[in-house]
């Protein structure tokens, strides 16, 4: 236990300022004239989550999570592709996880005290921790559900005590 | 004039090929590799005129692979491409000899700033 507890990023990063960010990356990234739109619309049933840690005065993960058809159809505006191109597995992995790792960047840059940026990592999205330590943008791409959501590490669990009662 | 783009990212290294052809840099030859150790054998084998490089990879970092080239001796000319750009990373970058560091997001103007001088 420190002795001064790290702030929730509820009072380090507002939404305008994750919105920004994003506004940024979307078109360098995504595509010219796209945009992430902090709309909210009905979320998927099945989604993805693809994320960056981040390791520092404040730890936690920035993930970005969609529909696989999303992930599919944002990694082939990444990729400029054109039928009868078609982008596999990896290509997806490997976009939905850039696009985690520059937003993850331009936070952990914006965020006091210096901090270190894991590697991208996909899958189902890491477990966060207090709820006051969640910021997240729910939104859209092109009418597709899509979050961005910057979360604290969850708390890691209680060593288990393997003293045998007397 | 031969370019060694470097990133763990095939995604990303296909952005940043994409960037300096639109940024106008697009009758040179681009040669790729996935993280620093392999950036630091293909600058010995190749011997790229310029070297654009990722920060965070696997295996060896790009700040690892800069200072391993002087180390070795080699001055060929290096920067960085990397999602994060913080005073304290552009100062490391430069105290190990990088010419630049680009921060992504960028787009062609971006690496016209940076490249124009360093690129003939």
């Amino acid at each position: 236990m420190t002795l001064q507890e790290a702030q929730p990023i509820t009072t380090l990063l507002d939404t305008r300022t994750v919105q920004s960010i994003a506004d940024e990356v979307w078109p360098s990234l995504v595509g010219d004239g796209e945009a992430f739109v902090p709309v909210p619309v009905p979320p998927p049933g099945d989604v993805v989550s693809a994320w960056v840690d981040i390791i520092g005065p404040w730890t936690g993960s920035v993930v970005v999570t969609c529909a696989p058809a999303t992930a599919e159809a944002l990694t082939e505006s990444v990729l400029m592709t054109r039928p009868p191109t078609v982008v596999d597995a990896e290509d997806v992995a490997d976009a939905l996880g850039e696009l985690a790792n520059v937003l993850g960047g331009n936070i952990k840059s914006v965020l006091p005290g210096e901090s270190r940026l894991g590697l991208p990592q996909m899958g189902v999205a890491p477990p966060h921790g207090r709820l006051d330590d969640v910021r997240s943008l729910v939104g859209q791409w092109r009418g597709n559900f899509l979050t961005i959501t910057v979360q604290g590490a969850a708390p890691a669990p209680h060593a288990e005590r393997d003293e045998v009662p007397l | 004039m031969k370019i060694l783009v470097t990133d763990d990212s095939r995604v990303m290294r296909q952005i940043v090929i994409r960037t300096l052809r639109q940024a106008g840099y697009d009758d040179h030859d681009i040669i790729q590799a996935e993280n620093g150790r392999e950036a630091f054998e293909m600058v010995g084998a190749e011997k790229p005129d310029l070297v654009l490089s990722d920060w965070n990879m696997p295996e060896m970092t790009g700040i690892e692979c800069l200072e391993a080239l002087r180390a070795a001796g080699s001055q060929v000319p290096f920067g960085f491409v990397t999602s994060e750009g913080s005073p304290e990373m552009r100062e490391k970058a430069a105290n190990a000899g990088a010419i630049f560091l680009i921060a992504k997001p960028f787009n062609e103007d971006t690496f016209k700033d940076a490249l124009d001088g360093v690129i003939a």
